[in-house]
């Protein structure tokens, strides 16, 4: 049975990588509710590369930025800034999922398309 | 939020901090980049062309640099202006690694186990070594699709240190090469096509580099 889980990104904020780690290795795929910062998805590239096994090969992960999606004006740049500092995240989301399971994800600017 | 920050602030000082006290002659430029992307050819072709010497091995199997190679004080000149600086060929970036991949290409199971859990440490040595960079050259197969999150992660977080780069669009020899796609994809980056395997370009990417720096 396929197993996806949305967690909210307050969860990962801290570098804690243990929990969703291993919900990949039991074959959950995850949906994080925000995009992760470039030096968080290295970070959890190196965690993953630390419990690769002959059983677990890795993981599968692309991001949706919402602020990407559309030519935005200044205005709407500098509104989503501040929401963005409100919230304390990036407004999009991250899809994460065992590499056993999704085989491929394919993105351009306004969609993810997952193969399993 | 706040933690986040001050890394960044953090990586940012250490970067600047780095140029500043580094000579010269240490300057640093790391290849990056996806898997079996030609990262070792370009450094070989590199090598070659201003040493006279290769740098590592090559081969179709994936995950064939699993070490930091680096070869020190390599001289590029052009019109009267030269560069030297040392060359650092890192592992292949993945997200996953699977010991399988290696079996289809006839290696030993026992073997390939090792090559996995070999590479896997080499991804992590790479990732590490970003830090250490005074100049990246980010390797792009231009037969494949440009937008993936192993290129995406690569090129964020050197945008997060400040490093400069280059995308170097490599195998346009191919007839599927596509530099155009890599340009749309990365819009704002400079991205010069080269063949690393003929050596087509590598005058016009020797201009690029010294230019940079």
């Amino acid at each position: 049975m396929l197993r996806i889980k949305l967690i909210p990104y307050e969860k990962l904020k801290r570098g804690n990588y243990s929990d969703l780690l291993k919900d990949l290795k039991e074959g959950t795929i995850i949906i994080v509710d925000a995009k992760l910062t470039p030096s968080e998805e290295a970070d959890l590239i190196e965690e993953t590369m630390k419990i690769i096994s002959d059983r677990f090969s890795g993981i599968e992960l692309s991001s949706l930025e919402l602020t990407e999606l559309k030519d935005t004006t200044r205005m709407d740049r500098f509104r989503n800034l501040i929401i963005e500092m409100i919230l304390g995240k990036r407004r999009g989301l991250t899809i994460i999922g065992p590499a056993k399971i999704i085989r491929k994800i394919e993105k351009n600017p306004e969609e993810l398309l997952l193969y399993m | 939020m706040v933690l986040r920050h001050l890394r960044r602030i953090k990586n940012k000082f250490a970067s600047v901090v780095r140029r500043i006290f580094r000579k010269k002659k240490d300057v640093r430029i790391g290849l990056y980049g996806p898997v079996n992307s030609g990262k070792t050819t370009l450094a070989n072709r590199i090598c070659m062309d201003w040493l006279g010497e290769e740098l590592g091995k090559v081969s179709v199997i994936p995950h064939e640099t699993r070490e930091i190679q680096i070869k020190e004080r390599v001289t590029v000149r052009d019109n009267g202006k030269s560069l030297t600086f040392n060359l650092v060929d890192t592992p292949g970036i993945a997200t996953k690694i699977d010991f399988e991949d290696f079996v289809k290409f006839g290696v030993k199971r026992k073997d390939a186990k090792q090559r996995a859990k070999e590479a896997t440490r080499g991804v992590i040595e790479a990732i590490k070594w970003l830090d250490n960079m005074d100049m990246v050259l980010v390797v792009i197969d231009s037969t494949k699709n440009p937008i993936s999150q192993v290129n995406i992660t690569i090129l964020g977080n050197l945008d997060a240190r400040n490093t400069p780069l280059l995308i170097v669009s490599n195998k346009i020899d191919l007839k599927k090469s596509d530099t155009t796609r890599i340009r749309n994809a990365f819009p704002g980056y400079e991205v010069i096509g080269v063949s690393a395997k003929t050596g087509a370009m590598m005058n016009e990417f020797y201009k690029m580099l010294l230019k940079k720096l």
